[in-house]
């Protein structure tokens, strides 16, 4: 991924992509591809593989059980012979049991050989999934990249085929400030019509001039009130 | 999510009190071009990949700026990008632009929701930073 981006940087700095030529050349582009397939290919042997060892493992673990139980139920044969003083059947019985516990430990090594591969093919499907997923990361940055200037290159080359150019930060700012102006205006006309509708534009004259119709208002009561003391 | 049904979706929608006025760009990307109402001095430009829904707008060229300025701008750009509503700043070739990634899987709503942010966020950002073009 470092490589990637440093590329990209490189690239950009020294203007070269201003025309939004690919920064990793379609040759560089198509080896991550490979690289992606090959890391893809390789995770899915490695699950297939590690899928059916898990399931030898598995098989084992049960043949080697059955060889237990059946030495631990030959163990109670060969003591009920003894008990019955049948020393020659006790001593074929026990023959038997050598049996079961040499294949016994013989299935646990070989299972314990498998378990090793086991723990080792899991750590490479983890390595191969985190390459897998540095890849896709890789190559998504790449094409992100790539996309983002042929689009500006593709914007620029339409802005300039409709107006003589690009229209700078400085008119755009001049067009804003004139929108600005105008919803202001706007608001502003809106608000003197509210007004003059509702009439408070005539009360705030009035009021201006010295005329309150409120305070008149509070002065009569006021009036009123003392010419009619409590008694 | 592509640019097309972006068109047939933007064309007759309002969001938060906004119309969006539409226009494919032509050439070999697919790219559409949008103008926001009361922002329409910003258009914000789309356009869609397998991984994601890219939605820019200019601000300045780099030949626009006073140079000797420029380090000031970059950090000040740098620390206004943190806690911009849904849109970061950023450079492509001699543009600087304020862009906003979405999940090719964004509806509608979230799409118009990335347009109305990024177009006012747009005329915010040249006026805060009027001060350095030259």
């Amino acid at each position: 991924m470092r490589t990637v981006l440093k590329k990209i940087l490189t690239a950009m700095r020294g203007g070269v992509n201003e025309l939004g030529e690919a920064v990793v050349d379609g040759q560089g582009n198509r080896i991550l591809e490979q690289e992606l397939r090959d890391s893809e290919h390789e995770l899915k042997q490695a699950k297939q593989e590690l899928a059916s060892l898990m399931a030898e493992a598995a098989s084992l673990a049960r043949q080697i059980r059955t060889e237990q139980d059946s030495a631990t139920k030959r163990e109670d044969d060969a003591r009920k012979a003894i008990a019955a003083g049948q020393e020659d059947l006790a001593r074929e019985v026990a023959e038997r049991i050598v049996g079961h516990e040499r294949r016994a430990s013989e299935l646990t090594q070989t299972r314990e050989l498998l378990q090793q591969r086991i723990v080792g093919l899991k750590d490479r499907v983890q390595k191969a999934e985190k390459q897998l997923a540095d890849y896709r990361r890789e190559l998504q940055v790449v094409k992100t990249n790539e996309r983002v200037l042929r689009t500006t290159a593709q914007i620029d080359t339409n802005i300039n085929s409709q107006q003589s150019s690009l229209s700078t930060a400085k008119e755009t700012l001049e067009r804003i400030r004139e929108r600005q102006a105008r919803e202001e205006d706007r608001q502003t006309a809106s608000a003197t019509l509210e007004k003059e509708l509702t009439g408070a534009d005539l009360d705030e004259k009035l009021k201006a001039a010295g005329i309150d119709g409120e305070q008149d208002a509070i002065d009569n009561v006021l009036a009123r009130l003392k010419d009619s003391p409590a008694q | 999510m592509d640019t097309q049904s972006l068109t047939l979706a933007l064309g007759d929608a309002t969001h938060a009190g906004r119309t969006f006025d539409v226009m494919p760009i032509a050439g070999e990307e697919p790219v559409l071009q949008v103008i926001v109402s009361g922002a329409e001095e910003t258009p914000v430009y789309i356009t869609v990949t397998d991984t994601q829904i890219l939605c820019l707008a200019y601000l300045f060229d780099e030949q626009e700026l006073a140079p000797e300025r420029q380090n000031e701008l970059h950090e000040n750009m740098l620390r206004i990008s943190v806690p911009m509503p849904l849109s970061s700043l950023g450079k492509t070739g001699q543009h600087y632009v304020v862009y906003g990634a979405l999940s090719p899987a964004s509806g509608t709503s979230e799409i118009m929701q990335e347009l109305v942010t990024l177009a006012e966020n747009a005329i915010d950002l040249l006026q805060t930073f009027e001060d350095y073009l030259a």
